[in-house]
């Protein structure tokens, strides 16, 4: 299929990455191409016989970025590194786990699994799709770690490379030791209940077969105790912590009541010949486990706790006498001298060798502007290089940097008290007085009506009216507010967090990045450009890395590029180049000629033979929605802004924020403004996006990271909600505070099964029939409750709101 | 592994996959076939051709093992063989044992098409085939299972996909089963007694006939559905994670549901309830594979609209719901009062059997074939034609059978306002002859419908090229450097000395359990009804006539406690009656009335000329004439020996009884043909008191008189 | 009712087998990765001499 330019139409779409191809696509063996990276890798994969990639999905290639710099791959072969990624070696075979972060599609595990066609050492390649991850063993005899990590990337599939990723520690998977608990106690429940149904069934037609009694009996209690001694070994564990630190957690009772359920079943198997509660007891741990482990469900491919060393490169170039060499981050010295291209971060703190660069700070001070450093200046580590490529000489190592500092900071490091299921507990703590209150007066009555029967009424009460149900309230609830709001792309790290947010009544935000979004737009201004100026201006930004270049490359996307003549880069300050005659520039102001203009740090000049044609200008949108966000949430809560940034947009803000704005803020300055707000009795959810936030984010009582693309850094946090919902902010922060009503609808029905469950039990009639029918009866009620409930809340609350 | 040839290859064995599919097709048809011919003999008796081998009592089983065993068997067997080469990346284990199996089986099937007819049977449903060829199934089978397994263990991949788990749950289980109720004792080649008694015996017998259905007719096609739909759909599953789930539930609870087949017999009531109890729960993960298999196909009904293959597997798939839906509802004791019996349960099971099993096939032969001859399917036309000639087969089939199993249980229910029964059985009978043909109809078209599958595989075979060898290439599975699972598990039990401690306890429990059972045994076959008392030789004889002719396959012998039968039939049926019933033979289908207490309801000669000509007796029956009992003679040569297996078995002959047995029976006959000569019916050939038909009558006539006169004791 | 004990046993023997076979393998990690397995059935085995154009698909 020729593509003749009278047919250039937008639906000419990359064969392998499916974006939108300019007006002369590349061809190659009949299909399309957005570019000669996509093409290479399609050759690649076809002189390979592995096309199967394309015919399994719809484009799925990933687009090629500007040559990367590959060094970074060599630098795994540094036996520091190289020793940090390899799990472990046998003879010549080793085997690494890479993070690949774009894998995205049916199509990308075919390519990685068959990896070994492409780089014949690779001995087995496997994929963990869910984490991101592809685990390859190769030859080292043949190759090595970084030809390794070179293919991948050649392929589109590069590696993350950063100090976190390199750590090592075994990630845990959805199916842990407690599903084999759940089994375990799911097996047993089943049998013993199948023993038990005969007792309950027969009418006392069983007693005419004595033996069979005796046997069913005997197998349940055989089959109880991997339950009591395994299965609900948490509940014992965690019991006895409580009791040691003097609190009163829900799993003491809990913990108390199976114990005391498994004894009494004994004593009555061994000499009342009765059949006991076991299955009760198995069945309620079974349902318990289960709660929990529905309500802990983790996010397979997030990761909340994330720390400096996941944004710092695991090698950087560094120059010895003259040559260049990878080496890694952590073995820096003071004085190296280093080399920092454009999009890297600047991994420690450092002085500025070559005359001049652009240095973009808003990852680590929110500053929203790149600005510019002459010679010498101090780098904090952290800061990102904005375009071309800078040499540093290092002030102090990695560990011993700014950011590092900051981290180490101990808000950072403070283990934030658990207040995890601090509703459930509280609610429990009266509950379980009340329990035992009924239990020893009911006990102290039989005394005097019938001293034989005190102990069983005793037991029969601890029995029946243990706290489970309401920890199966507590629990199904969470999990299903924790999935509903999943659905909405937020993400919270653990239940706790729910009843935190809940309770929260001051929303602190950031600005870049938060309430602006990440990345500035170019909106041209200036006389409209022709045709062939158009593929000029294109052509020239294509040629540079400075993200303003880029963004402007982008802007005249439909235009061709040709190859430009003489083009020069000067740092800094601008490019020009020459096309069909005409040369072209792009640049600051005073690149262009024209003086003095004030924020040239976001803006860009382009002309054409020194004749100005307009400027391009660069600046932070506002997050769509912000204003029906700050309005809906301004009546219920109090809301502040903390910014980094200066305070150029102080006006647009002012009418959300009022005078809660503060501008220029230090990572610590935010740190400890929350620390007041905090110590005033407030409680604070943060809402930041950079590593500036970090330290507040981990300070206030909920910290939510607001990130646009999940594979991308965010700091560690609470919560994470994706950038395309930040509308929905409102609505996901008070369907939170659903958890509470309804644990305590669900409480209120869970007593009136107890209140019922005493009646049979103060009055000794408590049979294990009763506790059979109960059990179940209150489990499947709670879950369905906490399910429909939440289920109701969500439409009322999440979809309508949503489809407005 | 050597690292300088990292990659192996190999090659997949598609041979033994074409013959598999082959023989599938093949006794697809034979089973279908012995289907259509019994559904007509119930509409036009003289089709049973008064040949002892063309009865209905004799082609029935015939019907039921074909389908099960031989199509669904070689089924399984071919989506097996397919799937787990594949799924392991490897070979199977050895090409002898496939060889071996493959031939097994059809001599297994051939050996039963042959002795069924014949009359050689336990007289067990759906484990009719006699000892010797109980023997054979089981070698063969450990054949299947050492082969798999050994392939298991040489795999190339790590992972084991949910289908392989659905395959061992298959084989263990089926192992065990097909054991436990095999369990019997020869008398002569080709005649065995089953070890349990009544109660017993049905227990055993349902439990296995439940699991039977659980994981012969279920879990491998669950395993096959979990192959070959998300192959043909070409998306994965929907939830892998579900359909984990969906296994270790579904094996933790099948195994208990057997005795709901047995609610309100004799069996005692907790047994029954245990029964319902399990299968309602069996919803939940039945369902869960049900919605896991169609939401595969969400997004692809387009695809579903033109091919063929994944038109079959979504009716399959719907199928399998709406079975184990129904299933559990029959299971309640209130909706089984209804269906039991009834022809209700004959279209439950066909729904499970022409939709779920019969279609699942169907796909995955139009999907397979093409492959394994690198061409395409001769036509898709065809196929389509197949789909819906199949489909509107199951609707004639299906609808007319809910609709009779309507009518007759509440004909059989009705009463009029004196309180005397409204409907004579026949009556029942003779109104549900136009249901039975239109279902006759629905199976011809089923049956047409696979006919023209053959003709478009053979057509498709025709164009395409066999590739028998199927060139593949994987790197070895890396075991000695495995992070986990790479050490024997027993030492990692080990370490865990608590699990390891109560594991070997149950473990060991079990053990000793089972070394008590002979003494339980033998003591539970103390009679608990004093007036029982045990067969005489010559009732004994008839009541292997009685097993032989397979009249459980359409009269029962268990009076259920409803007004409606107790007016009907008489005293319900105890317990403690059928304690030297070695088979019991309670039956699960009523198409003639319950013969539980049949004895002295009529006299002899009616008896005589009813098996000779039904329709003199009782006009518009559709039972056959069984006119060979007049001939043949009992072999009265082997009464002792199974006289003297009745006492092994615990049923208290005197003493040496096995010498004086032919005798006594020699007695009998003659009283009763005394009888018959006094009552003058016409004798179709010469009487003798050792003849068949002779036998045949001392038994109907011994049939429930025991307890007769003292049910006070008898009720207990 | 002794059948029953014939019946538990065997069941029960079964039933332990499979729980073990169950906790044996999600120790060994089958269990672990909930996704990839159900895709990676769907690639046919191809050996690399074959092209595009031969790969069923």
């Amino acid at each position: 299929m020729g593509y003749t330019s009278s047919q250039v139409e937008k639906e000419t779409h990359c064969y392998h990455c499916g974006d939108k191809c300019s007006a002369h696509p590349v061809i190659a063996e009949g299909h399309a191409f957005c570019c000669d990276g996509c093409r290479l890798v399609y050759e690649l994969l076809s002189e390979n016989g592995l096309c199967t990639y394309y015919s399994l999905e719809k484009n799925p290639g990933i687009k090629q970025e500007e040559e990367k710099h590959d060094g970074i791959y060599s630098a795994l072969d540094d036996p520091a590194i190289r020793q940090k990624l390899i799990q472990f070696e046998n003879g010549n075979i080793s085997r690494v786990i890479f993070r690949v972060p774009v894998m995205h599609c049916t199509s990308c595990i075919y390519l990685l699994e068959n990896l070994h066609r492409i780089h014949s050492p690779v001995i087995s390649s496997r994929v963990n799709f869910l984490r991101k991850e592809v685990t390859i063993d190769f030859d080292n005899a043949k190759t090595t770690l970084g030809e390794v990590a070179r293919h991948l990337s050649a392929i589109g599939y590069p590696p993350s490379l950063n100090l976190l990723d390199s750590e090592k520690g075994k990630k845990k998977s959805w199916f842990d030791n407690r599903v084999i608990k759940i089994g375990v106690a799911g097996f047993c429940f089943g049998n013993i209940m199948m023993l038990s149904f005969p007792e309950y069934l027969s009418h006392g037609e069983l007693n005419t077969t004595p033996q069979l009694r005796t046997f069913f009996a005997l197998l349940s209690l055989l089959l109880s105790l991997p339950v009591l001694l395994y299965s609900a070994s948490g509940f014992f564990v965690s019991a006895w912590k409580a009791i040691r630190s003097r609190t009163l957690n829900i799993d003491a009772p809990i913990a108390l009541a199976i114990a005391v359920t498994f004894l009494r079943s004994v004593y009555e198997i061994s000499f009342a010949h009765g059949s006991g509660y076991l299955d009760s007891m198995s069945g309620i741990v079974f349902f318990m486990l289960l709660g929990r482990f529905f309500q802990d469900r983790k996010h397979d491919d997030l990761v909340f706790d994330r720390d400096y060393r996941s944004y710092f490169p695991i090698a950087v170039d560094v120059i010895v006498n003259g040559k260049e060499k990878a080496s890694p981050v952590t073995s820096l010295r003071k004085g190296d001298e280093i080399i920092i291209r454009g999009g890297e971060l600047v991994p420690t703190d450092a002085l500025l060798l070559s005359d001049t660069t652009l240095i973009d700070y808003s990852f680590v001070s929110g500053e929203s502007e790149p600005v510019k450093v002459r010679k010498g200046e101090k780098i904090f580590a952290g800061a990102r290089q904005a375009a071309g490529s800078a040499r540093y000489t290092v002030e102090k190592e990695t560990s011993q940097s700014y950011l590092t500092q900051l981290w180490n900071n101990d808000a950072f490091s403070r283990e934030r008290e658990k207040s995890s299921g601090a509703y459930i507990d509280r609610i429990n703590k009266w509950f379980s007085s009340a329990v035992f209150l009924v239990a020893f007066s009911s006990a102290l009555l039989w005394l005097f009506i019938q001293p034989t029967n005190a102990l069983n009424v005793m037991t029969a009460v601890l029995i029946v009216v243990c706290p489970c149900t309401l920890l199966l309230a507590s629990t199904f609830t969470n999990g299903n507010i924790l999935r509903w709001l999943g659905k909405e792309k937020f993400y919270l790290k653990n239940p706790g967090v729910i009843e935190r947010i809940a309770g929260a009544d001051t929303i602190i935000f950031d600005k870049t990045g938060t309430i602006t979004t990440s990345d500035n737009k170019a909106e041209y201004v200036g006389e409209r450009l022709s045709e062939e100026e158009q593929i000029g201006f294109r052509s020239l930004a294509a040629q540079s890395g400075h993200p303003f270049s880029r963004k402007i490359a982008g802007y005249f996307a439909n235009a061709d590029r040709l190859p430009m003549k003489e083009v020069r880069e000067t740092e800094g300050k601008g490019i020009t180049g020459v096309l069909n005659g005409k040369t072209y520039l792009i640049g600051s102001a005073l690149f262009a000629g024209k003086n003095g203009s004030l924020h040239d740090a976001s803006e860009s000049w382009i002309a054409v033979d020194g004749k100005v044609k307009g400027r391009f200008i660069f600046s932070h949108q506002q997050r769509p929605g912000l204003h029906d966000v700050i309005r809906e949430m301004s009546g219920k809560k109090e809301i502040h802004l903390l910014s980094g940034d200066n305070d150029s947009q102080r006006k647009q803000l002012e009418k959300y924020f009022g005078e809660r704005m503060h501008f220029n803020y230090s990572p610590e300055q935010k740190l400890n403004y929350i620390k007041r707000l905090r110590s005033s009795g407030k409680k604070v959810i943060m809402i930041g996006d950079g590593l500036n936030d970090a330290g507040a984010l981990m300070e206030a009582d909920a910290g939510i990271a607001l990130s646009d693309n999940m594979n991308s850094y965010f700091p560690a946090c609470d919560a994470i909600l994706s950038g395309e919902k930040f509308r929905e902010l409102p609505t996901l922060l008070s369907f939170t505070s659903v958890a509470n009503k309804v644990v305590t609808a669900s409480f209120i029905v869970s007593v009136l099964y107890n209140i019922c469950g005493i009646y049979f039990a103060v009055t000794g009639q408590m049979s294990p029939l009763v506790a059979a029918i109960l059990m179940p009866a209150s489990s499947f009620s709670m879950i369905l409750l906490t399910t429909i409930a939440v289920r109701i809340a969500a439409f009322r609350r999440i979809n309508k709101s949503f489809r407005t | 592994m050597t690292t300088d040839q990292p990659i192996e290859k190999f090659s997949y064995d598609n041979t033994i996959v074409k013959w598999f599919a082959y023989a599938t097709m093949l006794w697809a048809i034979v089973g279908m076939l012995a289907g259509l011919y019994v559904a007509l003999e119930l509409v036009f008796p003289q089709m049973n051709l008064g040949m002892s081998m063309t009865s209905f009592g004799r082609l029935r089983p015939l019907h039921t093992n074909a389908v099960i065993f031989a199509f669904v068997g070689n089924g399984i067997f071919m989506g097996v063989y397919y799937s787990l080469q594949r799924l392991c990346k490897t070979r199977m284990f050895s090409d002898k044992l496939s060889k071996i199996h493959f031939w097994g089986w059809q001599l297994i099937i051939v050996a039963a098409a042959i002795s069924l007819p014949l009359g050689y049977t336990t007289g067990k449903e759906y484990a009719e085939l006699e000892w010797p060829i109980d023997i054979m199934i089981a070698l063969v089978w450990v054949t299947f299972g050492i082969n798999m397994f050994g392939t298991i263990i040489k795999r190339r991949e790590r992972h084991l996909y949910v289908a392989i788990w659905f395959y061992i749950a298959t084989f263990v289980t089926v192992a065990m089963l097909h054991i436990v109720n095999s369990i019997e004792i020869p008398v002569t080649f080709m005649k065995s007694y089953s070890w349990y008694a009544g109660v017993q015996d049905a227990l055993v017998q349902w439990w296995y006939g439940h699991n039977a259905v659980a994981f012969f007719l279920t879990t491998p096609y669950l395993g096959l559905m979990y192959y070959f739909v998300p192959k043909a759909a070409n998306r994965p599953v929907y939830s892998y994670r579900l359909s984990i789930i969906h296994f270790w539930a579904l094996i933790f609870l099948y195994i208990w549901a057997g005795p709901h087949h047995l609610l309100y017999t004799a069996l005692p009531d907790w047994a029954q309830s245990l029964g319902v109890v399990f299968s309602v729960m069996l919803i939940a993960p039945s369902w869960g594979g049900m919605i896991n298999g169609l939401l595969t196909l969400r997004g692809v009904w387009d695809k579903v609209r033109e091919s063929a293959v994944l038109k079959f597997m979504v009716v399959a798939v719907t199928a399998y719901g709406m079975a184990t839906f129904e299933g559990p509802m029959l299971s309640l004791k209130n909706v089984n009062a209804i269906a039991h019996y009834t022809d209700w349960i004959i279209a439950h099971v066909h729904v499970g059997a022409l939709g779920w099993n019969g279609f699942l096939t169907f796909g995955i032969l139009y999907w397979l074939i093409p492959r394994l001859f690198r061409t395409e399917l001769y036509s898709q036309k065809l196929a389509n034609v197949h789909f819906w000639l199949g489909t509107l087969g199951i609707i004639f089939y299906v609808v007319p059978m809910y609709w009779a199993g309507f009518t007759q249980s509440l004909m059989w229910k009705e009463f009029n306002p004196d309180g005397t029964l409204a409907n004579k059985f026949l009556d029942t009978v003779t109104h549900l002859a136009p249901m039975y043909a239109l279902r006759s109809v629905g199976g011809t078209l089923y049956l047409i419908g696979a006919l023209v599958m053959v003709y478009n595989i053979i057509k498709t075979v025709k164009q395409g090229n066999f590739l028998a060898n199927e060139e593949a290439e994987a790197p070895a599975l890396a075991k000695a450097y495995t992070i986990r699972g790479s050490e024997h598990w027993h030492r990692r039990i080990e370490r865990r000395p608590v699990r390891l401690l109560l594991i070997s306890l149950i473990v060991v429990a079990i053990g000793g359990i089972i070394e008590f059972i002979p003494t339980f045994l033998v003591k539970s076959n103390i009679p608990t009804i004093a007036s029982v008392k045990p067969y005489t030789p010559l009732e004994l004889e008839g009541r292997d006539i009685y097993v032989r002719e397979g009249c459980y396959t359409c009269h029962s012998q268990m009076i259920r406690p409803f007004r409606s039968e107790t007016v009907r039939y008489g005293e319900y049926s105890k317990a403690g009656e059928f304690v030297y019933d070695h088979p019991f033979q309670w039956g699960s289908k009523r198409t003639g009335p319950d013969l539980a207490r049949i004895g002295g309801k009529y006299g002899d000669a009616w008896h005589y000329n009813h098996m000779y000509d039904p329709q003199s007796m009782s006009p518009g029956s559709i039972m056959p004439s069984y006119p060979w009992l007049f001939e043949n003679k009992v072999d009265l040569t082997i009464t002792p020996k199974k006289i003297k297996a009745m006492q092994t078995l615990g049923v208290p002959y005197p003493a040496g009884f096995e010498n004086i047995a032919a005798d006594s029976a020699l007695k009998q006959g003659e009283t009763i043909v005394a009888g018959l000569k006094k009552a003058k019916v016409q004798e179709v050939a010469a009487l003798a008191p050792d003849d068949e038909i002779v036998a045949l009558i001392a038994y109907l006539q011994r049939m429930g008189t025991d307890i007769k006169g003292n049910v006070k004791t008898a009720s207990k | 009712m002794s059948a029953i004990f014939i019946l538990i046993g065997a069941s029960l023997t079964i039933a332990t087998g499979f729980l073990v076979a169950f906790i044996r393998s999600s120790k060994a990690g089958q269990f672990d990765d909930s996704v990839t397995p159900a895709v990676r059935i769907l690639f046919e085995n191809e050996t690399v001499q074959k092209k595009e154009n031969k790969t069923r698909k």
